[in-house]
């Protein structure tokens, strides 16, 4: 094993919190709670709206980091099981909402495990043949299917996307979700300069900050479980961890699905939240959008996606408000201009993170530890896949 | 009726081919020595129709030689040229030889850069490394053409005078299309050859087959691999300004689908497989140009993307790749 | 994890955000509470549209349109006397429909802001439209065509293009009439609005007699036609009709009539612009496209905002969709200019003023550049007329028969 200086069970997160740290999860715990309700409370709904993004990607970011930064499979159409999310969530509310009209506002509620159940179905699907293949072929498979079915959903295939039109139809809406209408009625104050009402990007923000919360503790869960600890034995050597028995193609079918099963809930939480999808918002860039917040952050690290998700999601939106309060003097098309400039720099960002810090800016520690493995062969042996050790004559003559 | 649509659509497929064998060499040569997908190779065929694009204008375009004389005094010079390059064939020619020319070298060095930064520290690290590293430059790359040239698309001038040749049971071809398909061949002959006869060749092939002990045998891997990000790109670059040529655009986002298409067109072939990626190109052209024509425009790419798919899941090693050894 | 140098990087950064985030909201807020006891006030229009990514050249003229119309607004007596006077706050929604709400709740956020101009995009429009919906603010959009956009049952939406069912069929009349084409081949570039435009062309051409020999999809960034000019070209079509934006529509155009399909193509007013012919070169002559209203030179405010127009922007061309823009934004300030004369100007940027201003667009009956402009009971325009222009000696105009 690459880090051999650390035992496996370090990570384990048994270990005591210290003070200050748990003084700062709590502080941090209360910003989460109460920062937007302030900012609802002075008329912000913008801001409202960004860390309600933000936390979106930071779903999304957890999800495909149980695929990239777990079990250490690129995978490029991550965005495909968004959509899928999307989509399967929005065409079954509307059969729930038609059948049974009383279920209606649960339709959320109600086609969130169905939509998550069907992308990590697909994600399934898919692996099943492809996860064989060596990670680099993997990478672009993903590409190639998250292509395909932006295109298939743009051809409205089986009449069932609307095409282009995007979801829902017209003439159709999406019902609000349960308790909305009653705690816009009920849930207002005014005091302290603010003049609070409840409003629906508040109820969605928290619905997604209840989601990440859930995600972080399966994710951490997993991190600790015996599947948790096959993937880190099968990212650092996949040929020494199938030789003592872990079954690789069903670790990574577990990493695939799960990934897309977070796929899938960011979706249809998106979709409600819009109250409209179209196939405009899955394209290749929003994939490499991810990707990109996982390695800028730090791959399977937790406070990495999170980081990420702030500095990819949040920072061209700041940018974005703090042109129009004034304070920086900007028109609104430089201010976009300079958040324009963000792939310039994300792009640059990827090739030096990747020659000098490979491990992110918050890195999980066991992961450093592995991104830095101590002599040359050790890295051929772990650079070896299965897929390699099984197909010999692959890699080793070309004939050029 | 039938069959003439058909032999409409294999000249279309055979030219697109062309252009894809000419991507996908790119792509094989880089994996078959360094074991990488040059994901970044796509905006290399970008940066060539752009480079062309420039050149050509340079040479050609009055308003564009007054406006560049301004800055450059001796640009002046270049009016009388233009008039040569657009009076005769032979001018014309020339043009295209310079214009073909600046390209391969301008893009074939920044290759060799890419590689040189982006690369080359990676050379030592996980596999995965080098594949995000090489989607960063291609973001890069696309970007600063976005916000630095233009984010329109700039129509390519047409300078050559196109002509449609019959070809009897109405079929044509253009004399575009013979130029691209011609110039794709002798490239293509060019190369093999290279890599089959030439000693640098040989050091190419040794360094595929075993990077190590080919370095002990005394081979200059570095200057193998940075000949081989030289030659890639160049060829790339060439079919870059074709496409420019007869697309009739050139846009910071052209290069991503033929990209990934012709990376499918190396995979069909066998990827590290020199003949394998101009087979795969081929194929893969005239496969597309079939399925726009008898399914639908709208699906192509769907078919381009499931062959990809397909190839990797059920042969993996390509149609010319080495026959695959099951374990036992 | 303990509180080593990572764990300072993020406290670092979170201290760093929570400021920028504050330092927004209160420039914000503080420009709301500016609004003073006087009887003259300052209030926004917002314009929402692709400024730097997208359909660029297309945002850019909704801007440009939306200048002149709050120049020429503040300049009249109507606003002076109502001491009302109004400035623009652009929003890049950059085409794409996350982005775009974000802009409009940051519209939504800034309680000077009126009423909203925008957005080019359906697949914007429609989300932003109810952001506006819960904040009171009248919506009208310039270019939005899919009809789900005036069918969501919201009081406050509004368009002054007309919708694909208009343009369509109008385009499917000329074709079979003016200009007596008998089989058509329709394209379209799988977006929206092209999808929509192109559907309504095939229906109306057929009953009026035509053949469409065929149906294709393409995508809006395709730039390789080859294969379906040969496919058009095999069923011997006399006119091609292109649903979509002209980046890609110009292309087609010039690789038909490469590939040896020499009729015209026409398309709606996604096409209508210089760099149509730009892209397409000589190709572009003889092809048609269709848009809403009169052409500006046969109107008499139209000619006037022509001159302006060249007069504020000096070598710019007007696009498709400048003077929709400066109407719909007129639309807009004309209704504010009505509630503060009714209410006081500075209480047009209350919650009864904002609904008050919704309800003033509604009845809107006024001449603007693009013809008369009213409002149907959905909200969308009442302007049908739509205009054939054509390419000659490389410049759009109206086809005369």
């Amino acid at each position: 094993m690459g880090g051999s200086k650390m035992d496996i069970r370090t990570s384990v997160s048994t270990t005591k919190m210290s003070r200050t740290k748990m003084a700062l999860l709590a502080l941090a715990g209360l910003a989460v709670v109460f920062v937007p309700v302030v900012f609802q409370g002075m008329g912000q709904i913008f801001m409202v709206r960004i860390m309600a993004v933000i936390g979106l990607y930071v779903m999304l970011a957890l999800g495909l980091n149980i695929v990239v930064g777990y079990a250490g499979l690129l995978d490029l159409g991550y965005i495909a099981f968004y959509a899928m999310g999307a989509y399967v969530g929005i065409l079954s509310a509307e059969v729930i909402s038609h059948v049974w009209p009383a279920l209606a506002p649960f339709s959320y509620f109600i086609s969130l495990p169905i939509a998550a159940l069907a992308a990590a179905a697909t994600g399934i699907a898919l692996g099943t043949p492809v996860l064989r293949l060596r990670g680099d072929y993997l990478a672009i498979v993903t590409l190639g299917f998250g292509e395909i079915v932006r295109i298939v959903i743009t051809n409205d295939a089986g009449g069932l996307t609307n095409g282009a039109a995007g979801l829902p139809r017209a003439g159709q809406m999406i019902t609000s979700p349960f308790g909305l209408q009653w705690l816009i009625d009920n849930a207002r104050f005014t005091g302290f300069g603010l003049d609070f009402a409840f409003s629906n990007n508040l109820y969605w923000y928290f619905i997604i900050v209840l989601l990440c919360c859930l995600t972080v503790f399966v994710v951490r869960r997993l991190d600790d479980s015996r599947l948790g600890r096959s993937w880190v034995a099968m990212r650092e050597d996949e040929v020494a961890a199938a030789s003592v028995g872990i079954n690789i193609t069903v670790a990574k079918l577990w990493a695939f699905s799960l990934g897309a099963l977070w796929g899938g809930v960011a979706g249809v939480t998106f979709a409600n939240f819009q109250q409209f999808v179209s196939p405009e918002s899955f394209t290749f860039m929003e994939s490499v959008f991810i990707v990109c917040i996982i390695v800028l952050g730090g791959m399977g690290s937790i406070p990495g996606a999170i980081l990420g998700a702030i500095i990819i999601q949040g920072v061209p939106e700041l940018i974005r408000g703090l042109a129009n309060s004034g304070i920086v003097k900007l028109t609104a098309e430089q201010a976009s201009l300079i958040g324009n400039y963000r792939f310039l720099v994300f792009g640059l960002l990827m090739v030096v993170m990747m020659a000098n810090r490979p491990q992110g800016f918050l890195p999980s520690k066991r992961r450093a530890m592995e991104l830095a493995p101590e002599d040359e062969k050790v890295l051929a042996e772990e650079n070896q896949s299965l897929y390699d050790v099984e197909h010999q004559t692959e890699t080793s003559d070309h004939d050029l | 009726m039938l069959a003439s649509t058909i032999g409409q659509q294999l000249v279309n497929g055979l030219t697109l081919g062309g252009m894809y064998a000419l991507i996908a060499l790119g792509y094989t040569l880089v994996y078959g020595i360094m074991l990488m997908i040059n994901f970044a190779h796509s905006e290399m065929f970008m940066s060539g129709a752009y480079v062309g694009l420039f050149t050509l204008q340079l040479l050609t375009n009055q308003t564009i030689i007054t406006n560049a004389a301004k800055v450059l005094p001796f640009m002046s010079g270049m009016q009388s040229a233009r008039v040569f390059f657009t009076g005769s064939g032979f001018g014309l020619f020339i043009c295209f030889v310079i214009v073909f020319g600046v390209a391969m070298v301008a893009v074939g060095f920044m290759g060799v850069l890419i590689e040189r930064f982006a690369y080359r520290p990676l050379r030592h690290a996980p596999r995965l490394a080098p594949l995000i590293s090489a989607i960063g430059v291609s973001i890069f790359l696309q970007n600063a053409v976005l916000l630095w040239i233009d984010s329109k698309a700039i129509p390519f001038p047409k300078v050559m005078p196109v002509h449609d040749i019959k070809l009897g049971g109405g079929v044509s071809i253009s004399t575009l299309q013979i130029l691209i398909l011609v110039t794709t061949l002798v490239l293509l002959a060019c190369l093999d050859t290279f890599v089959a006869r030439t000693k640098i060749g040989k050091a190419m092939r040794a360094t595929s087959q075993d990077r190590e002990a080919a370095g002990l045998m005394g081979i200059d891997i570095n200057s193998v691999i940075a000949l081989a990000f030289f030659i890639g790109p160049a060829l790339g670059a060439v079919a870059g300004v074709f496409a420019g040529m007869y697309y009739g655009s050139v846009s910071f986002s052209m290069g991503f689908l033929p990209g990934i298409k012709s990376f499918t067109a190396a995979v069909i072939g066998g990827i590290g497989n020199l003949r394998g990626a101009i087979l795969g190109g081929f194929a893969l052209g005239i496969i597309e140009s079939l399925a726009a024509g008898f399914l639908s425009s709208g699906y192509k790419d769907v078919v381009a993307f499931a062959i990809l798919i397909l190839v990797l899941i059920f042969r993996p090693g390509g149609l010319l790749g080495e026959s695959v050894v099951e374990k036992v | 994890m303990s509180m080593g140098k990572a764990s300072k990087y993020v406290a670092l950064i979170a201290v760093l955000v929570v400021m920028a985030m504050m330092v927004t909201a209160c420039g914000g807020s503080t420009a709301s509470t500016s609004t003073g006891t006087s009887k003259t006030a300052t209030v926004k229009v917002a314009v929402g549209a692709p400024l730097t990514a997208g359909a660029v050249a297309l945002g850019k003229g909704m801007e440009r349109g939306a200048k002149l119309a709050i120049a020429d607004v503040n300049a009249s007596a109507a606003a002076k006397k109502a001491g009302i006077t109004f400035e623009v706050f652009s929003g890049d929604d950059q085409g794409d429909p996350k982005t775009g709400v974000n802009v409009a709740n940051q519209f939504a956020s800034d309680s000077k802001v009126i009423g909203v101009m925008g957005h080019l995009n359906s697949g914007v429009s429609i989300p932003a439209s109810k952001v506006y919906n819960q904040a009171n603010l009248v919506m009208i959009s310039p270019a939005s065509t899919n009809p789900a956009l005036t069918q969501q049952g919201l009081k406050n939406v509004f368009r002054v293009c007309t919708i694909d069912s208009v343009q369509g069929p109008s385009a499917a009349d000329s074709a079979s009439k003016d200009l007596s084409k008998k089989v058509a081949f329709v394209v379209d570039d799988s977006t929206p609005y092209g999808v929509g435009l192109a559907d309504e062309f095939a229906k109306q051409f057929e009953k009026d007699g035509g053949k469409v020999a065929g149906r294709e999809k393409t995508g809006d960034k395709d730039t390789d036609f080859k294969a379906l000019v040969t496919k058009i070209g095999a069923a011997g079509p006399d006119i091609v009709y292109y649903g979509g934006i002209y980046n890609s529509g110009a292309l087609l155009s010039k690789q038909l009539k490469e590939g040896g399909v020499k009729v015209p193509l026409m398309g709606g007013d996604g096409l209508y612009d210089g760099e149509y012919i730009k892209l397409a070169g000589t190709a572009a002559e003889g092809d048609f496209a269709t848009s809403v209203g009169l052409p500006l030179d046969l109107l008499p405010k139209g000619q006037d905002f022509t001159a302006e127009f060249k007069k504020a922007y000096p070598g710019e061309e007007i696009a498709a969709y400048d003077a929709y823009s400066y109407d719909a934004a007129t639309v807009i300030m004309n209704a504010a200019v009505e509630v503060a004369g009714k209410l006081g100007a500075d209480k047009v940027s209350t919650t009864a003023g904002k609904k008050a201003v919704i309800d003033a667009v509604a009845k809107t009956d006024f001449e603007g550049i693009t013809g008369k402009i009213s409002f149907d009971s959905k909200g969308d325009t009442t302007n049908k007329a739509i205009t054939l222009y054509t390419v000659t000696s490389g410049k759009w105009g109206p086809f005369k028969k």
